[in-house]
């Protein structure tokens, strides 16, 4: 493998920004059913939503040439460029994601969220008013409302920075946005699931209703990524000398044993067997669906390494792919 | 010289004339002060084709394209990359930050990643030399007279008689870049 362009920082950047994006939707996902059951889910998947996809901005800055030069991405509007349009909607996402983690602030942390109702207040925290439990109700809902569509924005965002690029054959497909989606979003239900499962606590009232929501949408998602490489194959296969040629790079060459293992087995047969046998019970009317910590546990990280190893191989392998013929220098 | 809102600089390569010498590269890299290792310009090997003892070799000397539609602008998310009136595309190297993005969209590797400064960099058809009317350095230097440059909008420069004269063709057509530089073989 020759020395890419963009390396591991990029995908680490693409990942945990997948991360973020997963777990910020699936929170105003559980936020929208409402409950009592769904809401450790919202609050998990809040309070983790931020910080991914924080680093993941922190690690592409390094990744720049001139990383105190990053201002001028700020300064003008790119309409074509996916990566202006998408530091744009990464600066909202942040801003929004931390101000909805926020809200989800468990008691007695909670206690931090006022405002000064004053203008004599301002200098004093202390004199600050703390908001009622209606409006942090309210402003979550709303912020749910505004962030569900941002989230899916971030997650389409990294693929179609790779997508519209016509001259890496790999990637120039309409495929990879809403594969890119849909591993993000997995990614993100993963992680509340990985989380919530380490928690534990099977006492707790809703524990059932919280794994049937995580397993199945999760489940869900995987077979939707697992539809949208069918077609990524398929059309690439069907398509001309360049795109076809350049799927060899996982149907032979050097990229076959990280997506056909890292991808396909661990990322996505191995969590749908487990996903699936955990809902068996549930699907069969006979009960509530198995739990173990270790099976949980298990599904959640195969699913985050897939969702790691999908974004390394389209990295590396787009930029191998070329268009044809390619003449030598 | 026209001026600079009506000129479109251009290159037309004679294929056979190309010995494969690589003095342009020098030249180039001499003129531009390249970082050692990188490259503005190349010469591309096609063949050998056809069975012995009918054997061709064809060399296919290259340099940023200078798009009409060009991919790297694009995606440039500071505008950094711009398209000068008279069809060169250049670097504004104060906004470029080095996201290699336009490495990415460039189809035929023009662009190569300063380490030293930080930012992309490429040919820029040697815009300082043109703007006091000489010769690109690889165009100046070229040995066996393969390489010719000129405004593809003035019918009498060199490059337009030799294309209104000899069947051409442009890399990557299918890509839509438009690129403005033609080979003749």
């Amino acid at each position: 493998m020759e020395n890419p362009e963009w390396g591991i920082l990029v995908v680490n950047y693409l990942f945990l920004a997948g991360v973020s994006a997963g777990a910020f939707a699936i929170s105003s996902f559980a936020t929208y059913i409402g409950g009592p059951h769904f809401r450790r889910v919202a609050r998990i998947g809040a309070l983790i939503a931020p910080w991914p996809v924080m680093v993941g901005v922190g690690l592409l800055v390094l990744d720049l040439g001139r990383p105190l030069a990053f201002w001028h991405l700020f300064m003008v509007v790119q309409y074509a460029s996916p990566m202006s349009i998408g530091s744009w909607l990464l600066t909202g996402f942040v801003v929004l994601s931390l101000v909805y983690a926020a809200l989800w602030l468990p008691a007695p942390l909670n206690n931090l969220l006022r405002v000064p109702t004053h203008p004599r207040a301002l200098p004093h925290f202390t004199r600050w008013t703390p908001l009622t439990p209606q409006t942090i109700r309210r402003a979550r809902a709303i912020l749910a409302a505004l962030g569900f569509p941002l989230s899916l924005g971030i997650g389409v965002y990294t693929g179609i920075l790779l997508g519209a690029v016509p001259s890496r054959p790999f990637w120039n497909t309409p495929m990879l946005a809403q594969l890119f989606l849909f591993s993000a979003m997995s990614s993100g239900t993963a992680t509340v699931l990985l989380i919530t499962a380490l928690l534990g606590t099977r006492h707790e009232t809703g524990f059932e209703e919280e794994r049937r929501l995580l397993v199945s949408t999760d489940l869900v998602l995987i077979i939707l990524e697992v539809f949208m490489l069918i077609p990524f194959l398929l059309h690439h296969a069907l398509s001309t000398w360049s795109s076809a040629s350049s799927i060899e790079l996982i149907l032979g060459g050097e990229f076959t044993l990280w997506f056909w293992i890292g991808v396909i087995l661990l990322g996505i047969l191995l969590p749908l067997a487990i996903e699936g046998y955990e809902l068996f019970p549930v699907v069969l009317r006979e009960g509530a669906t198995r739990y173990s910590l270790a099976l949980s546990a298990a599904s959640g990280v195969l699913v985050l390494v897939g969702g790691f190893v999908l974004r390394f191989v389209f990295v590396y392998a787009g930029q191998v792919s070329h268009f044809l013929p390619v003449v030598a220098r | 010289m026209a001026p600079e809102n009506t000129r479109r600089w251009g290159m037309a390569i004679e294929t056979k004339r190309c010995i494969d010498c690589k003095a342009c590269m020098v030249a180039c890299e001499i003129e531009n002060q390249v970082p050692l290792g990188k490259h503005r310009n190349w010469v591309g090997h096609v063949g050998p084709t056809g069975t012995f003892p009918t054997l061709g070799l064809r060399f296919e000397p290259g340099n940023c394209m200078h798009c009409e539609n060009p991919p790297c602008l694009r995606v440039c998310p500071t505008g950094a990359t711009y398209q000068r009136e008279d069809g060169l595309v250049l670097i504004d190297y104060d906004k470029c930050i080095g996201c290699r993005y336009c490495m990415q969209a460039c189809p035929y590797d023009a662009r190569y990643f300063d380490e030293t400064r930080g930012v992309v960099d490429k040919c820029t058809m040697c815009a300082h030399r043109l703007d006091v009317g000489q010769p690109p350095a690889c165009v100046e230097t070229c040995v066996g007279g393969a390489r010719h440059y000129g405004d593809l909008n003035d019918p009498n420069s060199e490059v337009s008689k030799l294309l209104a004269t000899n069947e051409h063709t442009v890399i990557y057509e299918e890509a839509g870049t438009e690129p403005k530089i033609f080979y003749i073989s």
